[in-house]
């Protein structure tokens, strides 16, 4: 066979698995730890250089166990704040607190209802 | 069909010695061109096994449920360069049990507890000298993906990653904040798992550290529907829960002690029955303290760590009886 025709071929032959295998890692990841890296936070690497801490003794992130306190000028009233406060009839809710054995519908707190979407 | 083809592409079924390949000339250029399309043809062919080899994880929910959560943190999962040192280290403090699941150069584990899935771990290599460290990255339950993306991509937020369905577990999709910090959204495809306490070793809860409680409040809202609570003043920034389906599901608040060098981020804690000890044996399997166990408003302690490799999480004491500890 001709030197021109197999060099062609070959060629040919390449593209068309490497386009193939790199269109299937595009949509087989993409980033995010199954391709290739898109930056920040895509591979989920978290960004390293600080220590951890600053918790003063009052910095507290846990949910209320039962019905908690609200902040007092919070829910019903105009807010300032980008987000919409609970309304005030809503007590502040905790997380569930039934087993799997007894079913799951336990915990929780204010009067707005369980719903599952 | 195939001898069809290749006649129509300028071959024939006459071997090396056909008359026809040998006449083939540069000044044919529309013969070399079909017989270069064959060979691009023959290589997508070819490359056809290696992508099947598609990547699957194992259904959240199992058998499938017809429940929905939306809002909920659903699943975790750690991106790790070892994936055998975070097994054994996560298999020792917490009693996982580890599934291996591989997919071509893809290694995946995934962590179960008492037979139910609590994690998963997935291995990417940490290029030397990157300034980036392992992390557990937050799943919260939605029903649509892609309305979920468009929400995000117009209140603020950055795509990562997807959305990209996985077989058998769902449809999902990574994105920044619109103040940095990473989390995922997931449609299960085998529901959402019910709304239980978690038991020892499983993830009770997730808080968000950010530079914008106000902002992030309200964008997290708009994209789950979240009932938002204010919680008192304490005199350290911010402080929200955000609430679905009449529960609990992750605080939002300012990052401690005003550290503009600390990125804002999820952060998961995994319920322990006594933090002191869990801490003692964390250290001794080689992870870190970083902040100390301290009582929480639930009236538990908690403790936030790292382990080997550098992943944060925290420990949550969620105590049986009512109260084991009043917070002043």
């Amino acid at each position: 066979m001709n030197t021109l025709l197999v060099r062609w071929s070959g060629a040919a032959f390449a593209v068309g698995l490497l386009t193939t295998l790199s269109s299937g890692c595009a949509v087989d990841g993409g980033g995010y730890g199954y391709g290739a890296d898109v930056g920040i936070g895509a591979d989920y690497y978290e960004p390293y250089g600080y220590d951890y801490g600053g918790w003063g003794p009052g910095y507290r992130v846990g949910p209320y166990r039962g019905d908690g306190q609200r902040r007092e000028h919070s829910g019903g009233a105009p807010s300032p704040h980008a987000y919409r406060s609970a309304p005030a009839s809503h007590a502040m809710p905790s997380i569930p607190s039934g087993s799997r054995s007894t079913g799951a519908r336990a915990g929780g707190s204010h009067s707005g209802g369980s719903r599952s979407r | 069909m195939v001898t069809t083809m290749l006649r129509q592409l300028g071959f024939s079924a006459g071997g090396p010695n056909n008359a026809e390949v040998r006449t083939v000339q540069p000044r044919r250029p529309q013969l070399v061109l079909r017989r270069g399309l064959l060979a691009a043809f023959l290589g997508v062919a070819g490359a056809a096994p290696v992508m099947a080899a598609q990547f699957q994880l194992p259904p959240l929910v199992e058998p499938a449920s017809q429940e929905h959560h939306a809002g909920k943190v659903i699943f975790v999962e750690l991106v790790t360069p070892d994936i055998a040192a975070a097994k054994q280290f996560y298999g020792e403090l917490f009693g996982w049990t580890f599934r291996d699941i591989q997919a071509g150069a893809k290694e995946y584990a995934e962590a179960y507890l008492d037979g139910h899935p609590v994690a998963g771990l997935f291995h990417k290599e940490l290029p030397t000298g990157a300034q980036r460290r392992p992390g557990w990255l937050s799943f919260i339950a939605v029903r649509d993906v892609d309305a979920a993306k468009e929400a995000a991509l117009r209140n603020g937020a950055k795509l990562l990653f997807g959305p990209r369905s996985i077989s058998n577990l769902g449809r999902r999709a990574v994105f920044a904040d619109p103040q940095g910090a990473v989390f995922a959204v997931l449609a299960s495809e085998s529901g959402d798992p019910p709304d239980v306490l978690a038991a020892p070793g499983e993830w009770i809860w997730s808080s968000l550290l950010t530079s914008d409680p106000d902002t992030d409040a309200a964008f997290y809202q708009t994209l789950f529907g979240y009932e938002v609570f204010d919680l008192p003043a304490d005199g350290s920034g911010q402080h929200f829960t955000l609430a679905s389906d009449s529960y609990a599901r992750a605080s939002v608040n300012t990052l401690p002690g005003n550290r503009p060098d600390i990125h804002p981020h999820w952060l998961n804690f995994v319920r322990v029955e006594d933090a002191d000890k869990t801490t003692a044996k964390l250290v001794a399997l080689g992870g870190r303290v970083l902040v100390e166990p301290r009582l929480d408003r639930h009236g538990g302690r908690i403790a936030i760590v790292a382990d080997p490799l550098g992943a944060v999480f925290g420990l949550m004491e969620w105590p049986d009886t009512e109260s084991k500890e009043v917070p002043q």
